[in-house]
């Protein structure tokens, strides 16, 4: 069994598409479409790593990020996918304690290779 | 399926290579469907929005091997606007080049969203698109436009951006605009002398974006034209020329900047020209708003040093009144206990002085009186001089100067008796420097009393004067009068003043002071008015009456008092009064009067001013309405007046006349028009009127009333 990845983003096409890149990659995926349920399965089970978008309906990436980080104590990589001009999100990512980031229009390729580079680090 | 295409790679095993292929038949069989393409459009569509890198590649090259773009293509033949335009746009997200051709001809369609979808479609499809546009499009280019147009150069890969100034002759301003834009977003600064031209362009978007060029290529050859611009230019092209010279000018510019800074009004504008200045040459311009003046700080300086100044003469005066006493005291208490050691220290102390200074030293030391003596004073005076530091001393510079200096001196010496010798000095220069400065508020004080007096004396002319000789007048009378008659409380006025030669008959006739002014009775004072002859002082009393309730019938009484009386004030009054009353109109009790001529007529006044025309008119209404007091007028004018007018008053008269005799018919010769009861006939009402009474049985209605209660009211008085 590959690694667990928690992937979470409300696109659901570009979300499907990640995913079966992520299993071709070897990954085992965990695709959740709001932050409710990234919750709900954080308090379940941590994943190896983590990809979320920002913008997600209920519960942001950021709000994501100082979940895990405060409220978890889990120091699981977490890989923000922001849009293109939300520089200023990325930067309050990466202060709460994000490891890397991908703007859309994502590379599936370029993805699979950061998130490998986090797992393995 | 999409995703098993879009990740196909040539690595993957046969199973896998067996199985694109299969979903490759099914998508096509799939896209038969009308409804299945268009969702498959929209997902690779969509996809291409959010994916990069091979996959996106790979997504156009499977919307293409789809020929998905050939409905792409069918749209742009559409009739509707927004179906060309999702065609255009479709054709530019999956980066169809083919489409290019088909596009351009687009770009200047008088659709508006079509020409702009357009515009982007050809700037983004091919490397050469932007100079078709720049070279054919006819329309503006709204800014917004001109910011996407820009964002696709900006992100197209391997853009080599052509030379933008080659636009800048273009017929179309938009054009010319964007080129400017461009040219300073890929910093191409070949077309220098366009440019400079360009700010003479009427359009001024397009002044204001070849200044910024200016501004930032450096272009020095531009100064000239900015200059020669500058008169004509809005306050916008101004403030940004302003700024271009800042940035691009040099000292040689400073006579231009200082030119506009005295002639322009605009406060903007002004604030610039200085801000450029400064820009040039730093700090040539400083602040000159709301700077409170040098004397303002000047004086607060000067007070500020001239407290400081004594605060330190007061605390070395101090300082030096105190610790001789101290020390003295102590000397001369411990004196004869001095220690051998204290002796010693002291000898230290003294030979570490000049020779002569302690010669002194010894001197008063081996004497303690004296120095007691000379202390105490030496406190006095000090003190003295203390409580007068108090106040300013700045105009002592000498005497600060000095105290610093005694003050080093002081700090420096450690004998005491040098200390108390240049104190002494000092404090008498102190005090003789105060008593100098201090004389001139005294006298300041009596020249402005000299001043005040010369000024009320020169300048100043009482509104009346008195004169002296009726004022000695009025009291000689009193005197008189009241001399005589007083009784003790009077005795003691000194009446040796009264002389009778100055008494006047004005006043009071010697002889005709008989009875007292004021009579002290037993119940109490009586006033008798005899400071004047009493034939006067009737004629005064008359006059005053007549003052009081009279009016112009009194003028004749008045002349008769002035011309009889001989006494001035009796004649100055009576006079007064008869101008009062020449001017005085009648009483309204006079205006009905018999004897009154005022009473005649109405007509009379009005009838002597007016012209002819105008005494016809009034003559026709005295026919008509005139009655017995028009007579007199009447008779007048036949009299005096023309024949014409004479006729009418004839006429006028003879009605009047004729009205007057009916009149007298009916009226009986002695009527008592006090009472309106007494009247000699009675009130018959007729036939039909008392029918008419009975059957509105009598005195249904107000007026019935009223007429009965009359009737009822005459019947009573007449028993």
């Amino acid at each position: 069994m590959g690694k667990r990845v928690l992937l979470a983003d409300d696109d659901q096409l570009l979300a499907s598409l990640l995913n079966f890149r992520l299993k071709k990659g070897g990954y085992s995926v965990h695709h959740s479409v709001n932050g409710k349920e990234v919750k709900e399965y954080l308090k379940n089970e941590m994943p190896d790593i983590i990809v979320s978008d920002i913008m997600m309906p209920y519960f942001s990436g950021i709000e994501l990020i100082d979940f895990v980080r405060n409220e978890l104590k889990s120091k699981t990589p977490i890989i923000i996918i922001s849009s293109a001009g939300n520089e200023q999100n990325v930067l309050t990512a990466f202060e709460l304690g994000a490891n890397d980031f991908i703007t859309k229009p994502v590379s599936p390729t370029e993805l699979l290779v950061r998130i490998a580079r986090e797992i393995n680090k | 399926m999409i995703n098993e295409f879009l990740f196909f790679e040539d690595s993957n095993t046969k199973e896998e290579k067996m199985n694109y292929l299969n979903l490759k038949i099914q998508i096509r069989e799939l896209i038969k469907n009308d409804f299945d393409r268009n969702v498959l459009t929209e997902v690779l569509l969509d996809l291409r929005k959010d994916l990069s890198g091979q996959s996106q590649t790979v997504l156009i090259d499977l919307y293409k091997d789809l020929g998905l773009h050939n409905d792409a293509y069918e749209k742009l033949s559409s009739r509707k606007w927004q179906v060309v335009s999702s065609g255009i746009l479709e054709l530019t997200t999956m980066e169809v080049d083919e489409s290019y051709g088909l596009i351009i001809k687009f770009i200047n369609h008088r659709q508006s969203t079509i020409r702009k979808q357009a515009e982007i479609a050809v700037v983004n499809l091919k490397e050469e698109g932007i100079k078709y546009f720049l070279d054919n499009t006819k329309y503006k280019i709204a800014e917004w436009q001109q910011l996407k147009l820009l964002d696709v150069l900006r992100h197209k890969p391997n853009f080599n951006a052509p030379q933008f100034g080659l636009w800048l002759t273009a017929t179309n301003t938009h054009v010319v605009l964007f080129s400017l834009r461009l040219i300073k977003y890929y910093n191409q600064n070949e077309a220098e002398q366009s440019i400079i031209t360009l700010l003479k362009h009427k359009n001024r978007d397009i002044q204001a974006e070849a200044i910024e060029c200016i501004k930032d290529f450096h272009f020095v050859s531009a100064l000239p034209t900015l200059k020669l611009v500058y008169p004509k230019a809005s306050h916008d092209i101004k403030i940004a020329i302003l700024d271009a010279i800042g940035e691009v000018g040099s000292e040689n510019e400073v006579s231009f900047l200082e030119f506009l800074k005295s002639t322009e009004r605009h406060f903007n504008i002004k604030g610039k020209v200085n801000s450029t200045l400064n820009k040039i040459n730093p700090e040539s311009v400083l602040p000159t708003k709301n700077i409170s003046t040098a004397e303002f700080y000047e004086s607060e300086i000067e007070i500020e040093e001239t407290l400081s100044t004594n605060n330190e003469i007061k605390k070395e005066v101090e300082l030096s009144i105190t610790e001789p006493v101290l020390d003295i005291t102590m000397e001369l208490n411990n004196e004869p206990e001095l220690s051998e050691e204290n002796i010693e220290l002291e000898s230290v102390a003294i030979n570490s002085l000049p020779n002569e200074e302690t010669e002194g030293e010894i001197v008063n030391e081996t004497s303690t009186d004296k120095i007691e003596d000379e202390v105490e004073l030496d406190i006095e005076v000090a003190s003295d001089s203390v409580e007068q530091l108090d106040i300013d001393l700045t105009f002592l510079t000498h005497v600060n100067d000095k105290n610093e200096q005694a003050n080093n001196d002081v700090e420096v010496v450690e004998d005491e008796e040098v200390k108390k010798v240049e104190l002494a000095e000092l404090v008498e220069e102190l005090e003789n420097e105060l008593t100098f400065n201090f004389l001139p508020f005294v006298i300041e004080e009596v020249a402005y009393k000299e001043e005040i007096s010369a000024f009320v004396e020169e300048d100043f002319e009482p509104l009346f004067v008195l004169d002296d000789g009726f004022i000695d007048e009025q009291e000689e009378v009193a005197s008189l009068t009241l001399g005589e008659r007083t009784t003790n409380e009077f005795e003691d006025i000194d009446w040796s003043t009264v002389t009778a030669e100055a008494i006047t008959d004005n006043y009071c006739e010697p002889s005709s002071i008989d009875e007292p002014l004021v009579s002290f009775e037993s119940d109490g004072i009586s006033f008798s008015a005899n400071f004047m002859p009493q034939e006067e002082l009737d004629a005064m009393v008359i006059l005053e009456n007549i003052a009081e309730l009279g009016d112009c019938r009194e003028l004749d009484v008045l002349q008769n008092i002035a011309d009889k009386n001989s006494s001035a004030l009796v004649k100055e009054r009576a006079n007064e009064l008869i101008q009062k009353f020449l001017y005085q109109s009648p009483r309204p009790t006079e205006l009905f009067s018999a004897d009154n001529n005022l009473s005649e007529s109405v007509f009379t006044e009005i009838y002597n001013l007016a012209d002819e025309e105008t005494k016809l008119m009034l003559l026709s209404e005295i026919k008509s309405v005139g009655d017995e007091k028009e007579i007199h007028l009447l008779e007048s004018v036949i009299k005096t007046e023309s024949k014409f007018l004479a006729k009418a008053a004839t006429e006028a008269l003879e009605n009047i006349k004729s009205q007057l005799s009916l009149v007298t018919e009916f009226i009986p010769k002695e009527i008592d028009n006090d009472s309106i009861f007494d009247v000699d006939f009675e009130i018959e009402l007729s036939e039909s009127i008392k029918r008419n009474i009975a059957s509105n049985n009598s005195g249904s209605t107000l007026f019935d009333q009223l007429c009965s209660m009359s009737n009822s009211l005459y019947k009573k008085k007449n028993g």
